[in-house]
């Protein structure tokens, strides 16, 4: 099959180095304390941060730093085709575990001794790269819950399909069964802490690739900074300062 | 999970009593609403639902399928809620599957009727399409993403709203096969038919707190309710489903009384449902043309 026309077009009519239309807004669940919602195209997802906290299960307390936990889950309606999934299968463990892990890597658990962060993602609707998605609203909500964090993680996926490297699959191109990188990282520290890769690549071609994604978590990290200063000033606004 | 002081158990006790709530609201005055149509693309029909810091979604998927041997002129109709533990950290793991049944089913009493499919809000022999060959199931799926009281109420709205929003592809029945063998149908991507909902039910939930019973009570409120009584009402006036829920019983009359104020609160409820509803479809064809 075709991911790209000769005329350098992808099958949603972007080109190779676009991005889909990204979207965010804060505070989407009132009765957490902090919550986002974010967009990328048709990928919709909604996270919602709790805490910091007391630890509710006393034997997972950690004495010198606070407990972070995650867990990710997808609405029956989110898929193309309905499926019932039990809660727990493989796949959301382990996206729970990879985002649990990005955010534990930027959250400062050192200022919050003997306490518990919760962060819950819902994915509303998949449409590829819903990884990357769940990271940047986890993200914004837990900047909005106002937890420490040593920089904003942002996170974006790069393929290569028809020797063009892509940014940003949809479903339709993740599925296509070529190389999907998904990449994390703070960009003030300029440091990668998520780095995903199925199927082979040559090496020289996976820098490319790299490269490519990296530069879409900038655009991104400077989107969620936008949104953020937004909302900081809004804030403001309505306090009257 | 709320954590309320005895001091704040008697205020919200005693505004009840005095027909002042805590936000401001009188006994039997609803929270304002806010629908959005067409929230999910992927969906037949989808909607979300407002209330307060209550916020749901219900989509609609249709899926050509089987109509059972019992009912071969009738098509089949799923209702299923999810509680996202986004709504409540209580509903993380399997947390949340308890209240999704308790609420799956309470829908299913209020929207389905009974077990033949009389007295459904939706008419299930609009969906066959070839008497006991083909029919539309249609997978009504509700998510709780953030709650604050009264889901059931929110969730019956947006399962109305969700059905004015869906739309049925029209199918062509092309080969008319033996009497053993599956029709071929053609099923059209540019024609859709839309549902009458006119006869789709509200929910209006009245709570006991004390000696007085409040609608759409929030979840502070609903912490200090001895029982609550959830009762679907249609645009003509029929009752279609009752539950109740909580520990503490009631009196037969006093049931008697709750059912016909929740006829007149449903009323004006249906009334500004609809109109939201009308006006969330008008803004989803602005933004088309």
């Amino acid at each position: 099959m075709e991911y790209v026309s000769p005329e350098g077009l992808r099958l949603d009519g972007r080109r190779p180095m676009e991005m889909r239309q990204i979207r965010a807004e804060i505070g989407a669940v009132a009765k957490a304390d902090g919550s986002a919602v974010f967009e990328m195209g048709n990928t919709k997802v909604i996270a919602a941060v709790y805490g910091p906290r007391e630890v509710q299960n006393k034997s997972q307390l950690i004495g010198d730093q606070a407990l972070v936990r995650c867990e990710y889950s997808m609405a029956n309606f989110s898929t193309g085709d309905r499926r019932r999934k039990q809660k727990g299968d493989r796949r959301s463990t382990e996206i729970s575990l990879v985002i649990r892990q990005t955010m534990e890597a930027c959250i400062m658990t050192h200022l919050m001794p003997r306490s518990q962060i919760d962060i819950y993602v819902q994915v509303l609707q998949a449409d590829g790269g819903t990884r990357c998605a769940c990271i940047n609203a986890a993200t914004l909500a837990l900047a909005d819950a106002g937890i420490p964090m040593r920089d904003l993680v942002t996170s974006c996926s790069a393929g290569y399909l028809n020797s063009t490297p892509l940014l940003d699959l949809n479903y339709v191109e993740d599925s296509a069964g070529g190389p999907d990188v998904t990449v994390g990282i703070l960009p003030k520290l300029d440091k990668v802490t998520l780095f995903q890769m199925d199927s082979k690549l040559p090496i020289d071609i996976l820098d490319n690739v790299m490269q490519l994604a990296i530069e879409g978590c900038k655009a991104v990290a400077n989107y969620i900074r936008e949104i953020l200063l937004e909302n900081t000033k809004e804030l403001e606004y309505r306090r009257g300062v | 999970m709320v954590g309320l002081s005895s001091g704040e158990k008697q205020f919200i006790q005693g505004g009840i009593a005095q027909d002042l709530r805590c936000d401001g609201r009188k006994r039997l005055t609803y929270r304002p609403i806010y629908v959005e149509t067409g929230v999910i693309p992927q969906a037949n029909g989808s909607a979300r639902i407002r209330m307060g810091a209550t916020d749901v979604i219900a989509s609609v998927k249709a899926e050509l399928g089987k109509p059972s041997s019992l009912q071969p002129d009738k098509g089949k109709v799923f209702i299923h809620i999810d509680c996202s533990p986004t709504a409540e950290p209580a509903f993380e793991g399997r947390g949340g599957e308890e209240l999704s049944a308790e609420l799956s089913v309470a829908l299913q009493c209020c929207l389905l009727g009974g077990k033949s499919g009389a007295g459904a809000a939706i008419d299930l022999s609009s969906l066959v399409v070839v008497e006991g060959k083909n029919c539309w199931d249609l997978y009504i799926d509700g998510l709780v993403v953030s709650s604050d009281g009264n889901l059931l109420d929110a969730l019956g709205a947006a399962i109305k709203a969700a059905l004015s929003n869906t739309g049925i592809p029209r199918v062509q029945v092309t080969a008319d096969a033996s009497s053993d063998e599956q029709p071929e149908v053609d099923i059209s991507d540019e024609e859709f038919l839309q549902f009458d909902t006119s006869a789709v039910p509200v929910i209006v939930t009245l709570t006991k707190v004390g000696r007085h019973y409040i609608v759409d009570a929030t979840s502070e409120e609903e912490s200090q309710m001895s029982s609550a009584v959830s009762i679907s009402v249609n645009r003509q006036g029929h009752i279609c489903g009752i539950t109740k829920r909580g520990g503490a019983g009631l009196d037969p009359s006093i049931i008697l009384d709750m059912i016909s104020v929740a006829k007149h609160v449903s009323e004006q409820l249906l009334n500004k449902l609809d109109s939201e509803i009308a006006a969330a479809e008008a803004e989803v064809e602005d933004d088309e043309s």
